[in-house]
């Protein structure tokens, strides 16, 4: 009686959280049309669908337990790699970005040496530390990066051509909100991929229990440092989108403490362990943030990340999302879905 | 001009150590970081600063009320770290950050972003002793880090309490077959963590200037230097403190402040892939 009292309200709840993301794709999908009145609007969303993508690329390392809180290091060299062939070389930004991504790994690799050894709260700490060596190095690096004046007057998206057709992303806030809402479902396609592969079930073995997942033949390093290079190389691309769109970067804001905040509350919130949570936890976030605390306490408006964080870790440790849809997603049988 | 860098050193390092002191003990204590431990010193120098703005009070009186404010927050802290899940360690990294963002923004909203600096002008006049320039302010510094330092020690060696607490920090479990009451400890090092906090702070607003996101580096200072040491001991952080501030000063001396960042990273990246396993010296996860 009990089993199929809790079954009848374990499929609402699945439901509601099918329902929850149809209605939030079709909506993402026509906010264009909806504020078309509105560029501020337009370009919140904006933001906040790159700021979903930044969370799953995090959220790559993050599946496999590993909390990383030095991101911000793989978002400014993208931006700063990305920005500098641009202007140094004539490159378009189509070019540059997968090339800012490909700087970006390549100080994964080096954050990996430096960090993968250590486990829970050390990694957390190391790779909060990392971040300082591409930050002083850039800052300090006058002739290249113009130090802490930042690089200004970046290229935007060159105009896309395709028969008779074009699209011009310097004219049209809607065609790069398009352009970023592409990117970020085919990262998340991506992610739900790497999740379901061999990969991403190593990762969630050694999440469960490393000792376990190593005697059983889980090459554990290698893993963890495959993931850790495509999170790094797609937060670097990430970071050279910024880079275009906002067309101005400093060392400051790119490497600051908030791009490396940002993903891991977002993934936290949403739910580790699951592929939509970090993205649709961001999608809804950064709105609240920017459409009601921001008007109401201009100062201080980002306490609500603060806020959430701690209410998420305290007293939903699977997220949002995870909680929404336990059991149902479920990657691994596993004992226990922290 | 190298006796100068390295009085210069000792000095930042000894300023170091006291403020490394309440997260040491915390973490010794509770097996907890605390990554907001930076804004809350920064928020108790911000008290001391208005304080001293507003009601013109002298700098010596500033002491209580910031030490009030940190124990306040210390207090919270503890309750919520005490609703912590495993992992500990990891949950409480994560949980602080968070408190870390509430305080930044707090701060922001209660004393805008403009640049602080508690002015007490004596403390810029100096002396020279054999031809080394020594500011009042830095003999100030130095005596105080080291008085704080001396009465901690003492507090440790020689009271009930202190005895318990290190024993806490040394073994739990055996300290508390002993009859300690640990998670009794726990409350006590935290205590005791924010009168530290609540004495650094003002001293932190004297010589640093003060803004909402200053409270990162003091962390990282924090945690180099805890780490650096291991656990549960007094003398490793002092030298902690001191090769951390003497690698300072020699950085800004040989090729100037803007490297200076990079010191506590690179010193903390070392000693963790030195010793990855953690400093209690065995495998915690």
């Amino acid at each position: 009686m009990r089993g199929t009292k809790t079954t009848k309200r374990r499929h609402q709840e699945l439901r509601l959280a099918d329902s929850i993301l149809l209605l939030g794709f079709v909506f993402l999908l026509l906010l264009p049309v909806l504020a078309r009145d509105s560029d501020y609007v337009l370009q919140v969303f904006t933001h906040a669908v790159l700021l979903a993508t930044l969370a799953l690329a995090w959220n790559i390392l993050g599946v496999s337990g590993s909390i990383s809180l030095g991101h911000a290091a793989f978002f400014g060299v993208g931006a700063y790699g990305s920005a500098l062939l641009s202007l140094n070389f004539g490159f378009s930004p189509w070019l540059t970005v997968p090339l800012g991504g490909l700087v970006a790994t390549v100080v994964a690799t080096l954050m990996g040496l430096i960090c993968l050894r250590l486990r829970g709260a050390y990694f957390a700490l190391a790779t909060l530390a990392f971040v300082e060596i591409p930050k002083v190095i850039t800052d300090n690096w006058d002739g290249l990066t113009k130090g802490s004046l930042g690089l200004v007057g970046l290229p935007g998206f060159t105009a896309l051509r395709l028969g008779r057709y074009s699209v011009d992303f310097g004219a049209s806030p809607a065609a790069v909100y398009y352009l970023v809402l592409c990117s970020a479902l085919l990262l998340a396609s991506l992610v739900a991929l790497i999740f379901r592969s061999n990969l991403g079930l190593a990762l969630q073995a050694i999440r469960e229990e490393e000792v376990a997942a190593e005697a059983v033949g889980v090459q554990v390093q290698r893993y963890r440092l495959l993931s850790l290079l495509v999170s790094g190389f797609f937060t670097g691309v990430v970071g050279g989108c910024y880079a275009h769109l906002i067309r101005y970067i400093e060392p400051g804001l790119v490497y600051g403490i908030h791009f490396s905040a940002v993903p891991m509350i977002f993934a936290i919130c949403g739910g580790r362990f699951t592929i939509l949570g970090p993205a649709l936890a961001a999608l809804i976030l950064y709105p609240v943030d920017q459409f009601i605390f921001h008007p109401l306490l201009p100062a201080g408006h980002q306490f609500l990340y603060g806020a959430v964080i701690i209410v998420a870790v305290l007293f939903m440790p699977s997220g949002f999302w995870g909680h929404l849809r336990k059991g149902q997603f479920a990657l691994l049988k596993t004992r226990s879905v922290e | 001009m190298w006796t100068s860098v390295f009085v210069s050193g000792i000095v930042l390092g000894s300023f170091y150590t006291l403020i490394s002191l309440g997260f040491a003990l915390i973490f010794g204590a509770t097996h907890t970081f605390n990554l907001a431990h930076g804004e809350l010193l920064v928020l108790a120098g911000y008290v001391a600063y208005w304080l001293w703005k507003a009601f013109g009070l002298s700098l010596l009186f500033t002491f209580p009320a910031a030490v009030v404010v940190a124990l306040l927050l210390c207090f919270v802290l503890q309750r919520l770290f005490s609703l912590l899940s495993e992992p500990r360690e990891l949950n409480s990294i994560v949980v602080s950050f968070g408190i870390a963002i509430l305080l930044q923004n707090g701060m922001l909203f209660c004393f805008s972003g403009d640049y602080r600096l508690i002015r007490v002008p004596v403390l810029n006049q100096g002396f020279h002793l054999h031809q080394i320039y020594l500011s009042y302010g830095q003999v100030a510094l130095l005596a105080l880090s080291l008085l704080v330092i001396a009465l901690l020690y003492l507090l440790m060696r020689h009271t009930y309490v202190g005895k318990a607490l290190r024993a806490t920090i040394q073994d739990r479990e055996a300290a508390s077959l002993a009859g300690i009451n640990v998670s009794g400890m726990g409350v006590v090092a935290f205590g005791i963590g924010a009168v530290l906090i609540g004495l650094a702070g003002p001293l932190y607003g004297c010589i640093h200037y003060l803004y909402p996101t200053a409270g990162p580096q003091a962390t990282l200072l924090a945690i180099t230097i805890t780490i650096f040491a291991g656990i549960g001991r007094l003398r490793g952080l002092i030298l902690g403190g001191w090769v951390l501030g003497l690698a300072e000063s020699a950085t800004v001396f040989l090729w100037g402040a803007s490297w200076r960042e990079l010191v506590s990273t690179i010193i903390l990246l070392t000693v963790l892939a030195l010793r990855p396993h953690g400093i209690l010296g065995r495998d915690e996860r």
